[in-house]
């Protein structure tokens, strides 16, 4: 831990624009902290999908798979969660630990099959398993109340100790945010990570390798579905309710424009892009009926001039730097001929 | 190169630096949460211009307490995660006074403990929260949803020879609690269900459903549920050329008139006293529609009353609830709401007590249908 | 010529043929490969060649059989045939260009667990191509195209080949390039380790290889001893037919 920390470290300072956007980020942090306010709610989000997000990124960005149905795996370990304190009374951490526990089983089971398929086909098996799982969520009304939603969820915590102001929320939120994140460095880093990212090159070249191509993605789509297992549950236990919508297709999309905006297949894009695609609504509300339409135009520049996201931004002044230097070669190149 | 740097830094910047709450000043400030976009724009759409109308009245008589209204609108995107932000962003940023809210329930459940904790009461367009506690700071303008049920099961228990009959609902709320009274009423009407079907909003056929009920024997069906599959369930009746009536829940008349087309004198639906005024005998109901019609189709013409009449209520009650608190105290304001009893509004008369958070207590609810393109309420 | 298997030969094929859907890119082949041979296999474009090397793989579904030190290659099961020793450096280099050449190599030894065989083999890798030591941090993608064909050589070379398939290796190399890698390809068989070479500009190779298949149109056309080649018109004579 202490080891990541300060390669972290060594790496920002190697790179002085993404420190800049850590700090800034950190700074955001501190200043909610301080003030509280609304945006406490927004960055609690925030922090909630950055897990969401570092996960899909796993199975997306470095295995080179897609999935839209990742929601399923949070719904079923929300919904458990949910069920568990609300109605049986659990504590919160067996609930969420039977619920991630649930959700692994139900990957395992969906992900033999599924991941035979590629491409498109991946993407339209996945996009039914999360539809499937909006529809139970709809349909199972003697448990989930159907659109009713659950409310009463036990907040966060153990046995009597509870988190339920919104700086604790936010710390513990802000903390397992930054644990999931190492915890993806460390795959990424690890001989695990690197199959994941040659079954993204080549599968073939990867087989070559004696990677077991079909169990790294199963593997892939594993510890994924966890980490939006994880979200889920944190989701409903920071906000005391749950109902199909927070689940919904609309929580694919939110992930994906994070992804992209962050930056897919980085370790730390995942923390941009949640919170700017968090924040920008937010910094748009005084438009009114126009929130969304800047909201969305303000997505289309970052993703017209950092197409491969945020954390790209760094490599983006790199070669202007580059660019520079060598136009002002070839001009004294050229002025050397000219004399 | 460097101008799509300076784009990009600007747009970051820009998101960073976020929009600082107005300077506080000296109003009365409503807060709402509702569905502008999503499933529930219709319905909330026309809230809030209820409560944009009462509003104006109530300004022009000098506001609350001697304080101009201020309405602040945040659109929940019919989402309940959307609704948390947008309520924490009402409690801390505005500090509303109150709320009136529309009809995202699963939004208003999830802010439900938002609103404890922050002592503001919240008068909603949707159903009561489930908690105790939460219920003891929401209050809601929404009729039982058995008084929809009632009123078309003593229609057919008095008007026609029909003694089975069918359900078809969608998987929202407000429609199962409807589908549930259904289920326990009818024998006290005398009637059988003898089929209950369930269809997604967006479904484009539900001849299946319809086929299916009718072959059990039922020749009424009790439609509950909003939008388009109105008209759907009756093209697929008239297709089918099947001899049953259909009876549906409110709705905006607007969306009844193609039905009406099809099924002609085959087709009812349940209306609230505004939607049909014109038709109403003189009485305090009556006058009190009036007040709000007025200045309600002097800015909307023959747009339909029902939903805006509850935002006019919602509003409307707030401001009697100050005045008999004489305090905008949130606690005061909720202790006063819970004695508004035998309150005029345009839905009926609000009977609010500390153990009863739903003020239409007595069915206001009228059976209407549409004969020549007029509205008309069937006796 | 027998068919009893002589203890000299490493690597026998017997009528493996390949088939993508239902075109059969490969027909019947036999071949084989005796102890510290080079063996190029040579052709002009769509011969065959690369099929024939997906093909020992087990990459794609074939017939027939492919026997390496007298056991069966197992089929459709690559990374079994890894494990063996068969170890194929694919057309287009096949290298990971997101990761770090240091990455890239340790993916090469992905089945081995001995930290002290995998110092000793990246040692020899790092002594063979120095170049790749400077740019351990790099991405693989930043490499020039020389420098990505050593990586590739290299990453093969850390699992411990007991023979080495190589696709054309220099494919859109410059000549020099070209010839630095070969040099290094012939040093290599000649410490003992057995070669397919894959190439087709015949005359890169000829001077390296012992023998030569000469492939045409999906089925082995010849086999050729190379130092018997008087003139490249001859050889014209095989791609020919």
């Amino acid at each position: 831990m202490m080891n990541s920390l300060t390669s972290i470290w060594a790496e920002a300072r190697s790179n002085p624009l993404l420190l800049v956007l850590w700090l800034a980020v950190a700074a955001l942090a501190a200043y909610v902290f301080v003030n509280g306010g609304y945006l406490m709610a927004v960055l609690q989000f925030a922090c909630i999908y950055v897990v969401f997000v570092a996960g899909l990124n796993l199975f997306m960005g470095f295995t080179g798979q897609v999935s839209f149905g990742h929601n399923a795996f949070a719904a079923i370990s929300g919904y458990t969660s949910a069920v568990l304190t609300a109605t049986y009374g659990w504590d919160p951490v067996p609930a969420a630990v039977l619920g991630i526990g649930g959700a692994l089983a139900c990957a395992l089971i969906v992900g033999y099959p599924v991941l035979r398929l590629r491409g498109h086909y991946l993407a339209m098996a996945t996009l039914a398993i999360g539809l499937i799982a909006y529809e139970v969520a709809v349909q199972w009304d003697s448990v989930t109340q159907g659109y009713m939603g659950i409310s009463g969820i036990a907040p966060l915590g153990v046995g009597r100790w509870t988190i339920t102001s919104d700086r604790g929320i936010l710390i513990f939120l802000i903390v397992v945010a930054l644990l999931s994140l190492l915890m993806v460095r460390g795959i990424r880093r690890s001989r695990l990570g690197r199959s994941f990212v040659a079954v993204a090159g080549s599968e073939d070249a990867a087989r070559a390798l004696g990677i077991d191509v079909a169990r790294t993605k199963l593997l892939a789509f594993l510890i994924s579905a966890g980490y939006a297992a994880v979200a889920g549950s944190l989701f409903v236990h920071a906000v005391g309710f749950v109902s199909p919508e927070v689940f919904g297709l609309h929580m694919v999309v939110l992930a994906f424009t994070m992804l992209y905006v962050g930056g897919i297949g980085t370790i730390v894009g995942p923390v941009f892009g949640a919170v700017i695609v968090a924040l920008l609504p937010e910094t748009f509300r005084g438009f009114k009926e126009y929130q969304d339409l800047a909201y969305g135009a303000a997505l289309v520049l970052i993703l017209i001039y950092t197409p491969r996201g945020l954390v790209s931004l760094p490599d983006l002044w790199r070669r202007r730097k580059a660019a520079q230097k060598t136009d002002v070669q070839q001009t004294s190149a050229r002025q050397g001929g000219a004399a | 190169m460097s101008f799509k740097l300076l784009t990009t830094t600007a747009a970051l910047a820009l998101s960073a630096a976020l929009v600082a709450p107005a300077a506080a000043q000296e109003t009365y400030k409503v807060g709402m949460a509702a569905g502008l976009t999503g499933y529930a724009a219709t319905v909330d759409r026309a809230w809030r211009d209820g409560v944009e109308v009462a509003i104006g009245v109530l300004n022009a008589k000098g506001g609350i307490a001697g304080k101009k209204i201020e309405l602040i609108v945040e659109d929940n995107k019919s989402e309940p995660q959307e609704a948390v932000t947008v309520y924490r962003k009402m409690i801390s940023s505005d500090k509303v006074n109150v709320f009136v809210s529309g009809c995202v329930s699963a939004g208003n459940f999830a802010a439900a403990p938002l609103i404890v904790r922050a002592e503001t009461p919240m008068v909603l367009c949707s159903i009561l929260p489930q908690q105790p506690d939460h219920v003891k700071w929401a209050f809601t303008t929404i009729p039982p949803p058995r008084f929809e049920v009632e009123t078309r099961l003593e229609y057919i228990q008095k008007k026609t020879q029909i003694k089975k009959i069918g359900v078809l609902h969608d998987p929202s709320p407000y429609a199962n609690a409807q589908k549930a009274a259904a289920e326990k009423e009818a024998k006290d009407y005398g009637l059988e269900i003898v089929g209950v079907e369930q269809y997604k909003t967006d479904d484009a056929d539900l001849s299946v459903q319809i086929q299916k009920m009718y072959a059990a024997g039922a020749r009424a069906i009790l439609k509950i549920g909003l939008g388009g599959t109105t008209l759907t369930a009756a093209k697929n009746i008239k297709q089918l050329g099947l001899d049953m009536i259909m009876l549906t829940s409110l709705e905006d008349i607007a969306v009844f008139r193609p039905v009406a087309e099809v099924l002609g004198d085959k087709f009812f639906f349940v209306a609230s006293p505004a939607q049909v005024y014109d038709a109403l005998p003189d009485s305090a109901l009556k006058k009190e529609i009036g007040t709000f019609l007025e200045p309600w189709r002097a800015k909307y013409k023959d747009r339909d009353p029902n939903w805006a009449g509850r935002g006019w209520d919602a509003m409307t009650l707030v401001a009697a609830a100050v005045a008999k608190a004489k305090s905008t105290d949130g606690t005061k304001l909720r202790d006063a709401l819970e004695t508004m009893d035998g309150f005029q509004g345009t839905t009926g008369i609000y009977h609010f007590a500390p153990n009863n958070h739903q003020g239409i207590t007595e069915n206001p609810l009228l059976l209407a249908t549409i004969i020549n393109g007029k509205v008309q309420v069937v006796k | 010529m027998t068919a009893a298997v002589e203890p000299s030969r490493i690597l026998s094929v017997e009528g493996l043929s390949a088939r993508y859907g239902h075109v059969e890119a490969l027909h019947p082949v036999d071949l084989h490969v005796e102890a510290g041979e080079l063996v190029a296999v040579l052709g002009p474009n769509g011969a065959g060649k690369s099929t024939l090397m997906r093909a020992l793989m087990g990459l794609v579904p074939t017939q027939g059989s492919v026997a390496f030190h007298g056991h069966a290659v197992p089929r459709r099961n690559p990374a079994k045939a890894a494990a063996m020793g068969l170890v194929l450096v694919p057309e287009g280099r096949g290298i990971f260009a997101p990761m770090t050449v240091a990455e890239n190599l340790e993916l090469g030894a992905y089945l081995l667990n001995d930290k002290q065989e995998f110092a000793r083999r990246h040692d020899r890798v790092m002594t063979l191509f120095p170049r790749l030591k400077e740019r351990l941090a790099q991405t693989a993608g930043s490499l020039s195209g020389g420098e990505q064909q050593m990586l590739a050589v290299g990453r093969a070379l850390m699992s411990d080949p007991k023979l080495l398939l190589l696709d054309e290796p220099s494919l859109g190399l410059a000549p020099r390039v070209i010839e630095e890698i070969l040099q290094t390809l012939g040093e290599l068989n000649r410490a003992g380790l057995p070669i397919i070479l894959v190439e087709q500009k015949a005359p890169l190779v000829l001077t390296l290889a012992r023998r030569a298949y000469i492939m045409s149109v999906g089925s082995i056309a010849a086999e050729i001893d190379p130092r018997q080649v008087k003139s490249h018109d001859e050889l014209a004579h095989f791609y020919l037919g």
